[in-house]
């Protein structure tokens, strides 16, 4: 099996379970949220993100729109990663020496 | 597992941050030393790969849910060091694009699941490998070293939850034992996820498992004896 081959196997691998997740298994609830819940305690973000809970703000609970983001995303980060990992990588100069 | 912001004493984040600074600078340190080209796209793929399958919500007990972290994997095939890498591009992501896991508490949100989540089953695996120096051994070292590292990471997270008496009043011990205890039932799901890539990977691709591993050098080698009798 040659790189491409096993990166597409993953990629595929990949957006199935985005699609597991944005169709059965959505519903996230930590159980120190749980926890923080009985006694009040509530998240104080720093941040405002983007797309809260992997949704697009005004298109919550609409299900391709997730599964779009969760795609894109994946692509995002394979995409970062490939990046960072070419960056970090060995010259082939110190690699030869 | 992630905690967001506000879950956790500032004195808690900071000593966190400053932790997992240290383990950075040896991740990238150690990475630029072994890196090759040949590791990326199995970095790459593994990341998305978690990515995604921290999307993956599973019930488990008490109504509450919990997602796989997909350390393990990343850290047995390409080394801790690589699989903490791989496991901050996962969560800044996480936590810049869709406040899953806070800002102030990132730096133990990568501690818990990127140190703790990715060293400890590396070292399991590593430990059983040595003692058993065959394919078997890998696969239950990577099947133990998954399990523990999730519930370990939990218990990490439940620590920093515990000790952060002035956001969190809740005691150490019913934050650890929950976490714990929750976290037990996917980390068996954890461990049979890691087990499975590990049979594709040494039937399709047993080169990949050959490759050096970013790994600290107290540690040693992985033994490769195994991947030829993988065959």
């Amino acid at each position: 099996m040659k790189y491409g081959k096993l990166t597409i196997i993953g990629i595929i691998i990949s957006i199935i379970f985005v699609i597991i997740g944005c169709i059965w298994l959505s519903l996230s609830v930590e159980t120190f949220d749980e926890i923080a819940e009985n006694f009040g305690v509530k998240e104080n973000p720093i941040w405002n993100p983007p797309l809260p809970d992997y949704e697009l703000p005004g298109f919550e609970g609409n299900v391709l729109i997730n599964t779009i983001i969760g795609i894109v995303f994946t692509i995002v980060v394979f995409i970062v990663t490939y990046s960072i990992g070419n960056l970090l990588k060995i010259k082939e100069s110190k690699k030869s020496k | 597992m992630h905690i967001p912001d506000g879950f956790l004493d500032l004195w808690v984040c900071l000593t966190m941050y400053i932790i997992t600074t240290i383990f950075w600078i040896f991740s990238f340190r150690k990475t630029k030393e072994i890196l090759e080209e040949k590791h990326i796209p199995l970095m790459a793929t593994l990341t998305a790969m978690f990515f995604a399958a921290q999307m993956m919500n599973f019930p488990i007990i008490g109504g509450t849910t919990a997602h796989l972290l997909g350390g393990p994997i990343i850290g047995i095939t390409l080394g801790p060091y690589l699989g903490l890498i791989s496991m901050t591009i996962i969560l800044l992501i996480q936590a810049l694009f869709f406040g899953d896991g806070g800002l102030t508490t990132f730096g133990a949100n990568v501690w818990n699941m990127g140190i703790i989540g990715v060293f400890i089953p590396y070292i399991i695996c590593l430990a059983i490998v040595r003692i058993g120096k065959n394919t078997k051994s890998l696969l239950i070292g990577a099947f133990l070293g998954a399990l523990i590292g999730d519930v370990l990471a939990a218990i990490f997270a439940g620590i920093e939850l515990g000790i952060s008496v002035l956001s969190f009043p809740y005691s150490i011990q019913i934050a650890v034992t929950a976490m714990a205890t929750h976290h037990f039932f996917i980390g068996i799901g954890e461990g049979i996820i890691t087990m499975i890539i590990l049979s594709i990977l040494m039937r399709s691709r047993p080169d990949l498992l050959e490759l050096p591993k970013a790994a600290p050098y107290w540690l040693g080698e992985f033994p490769k004896i195994l991947i030829s009798k993988g065959r």
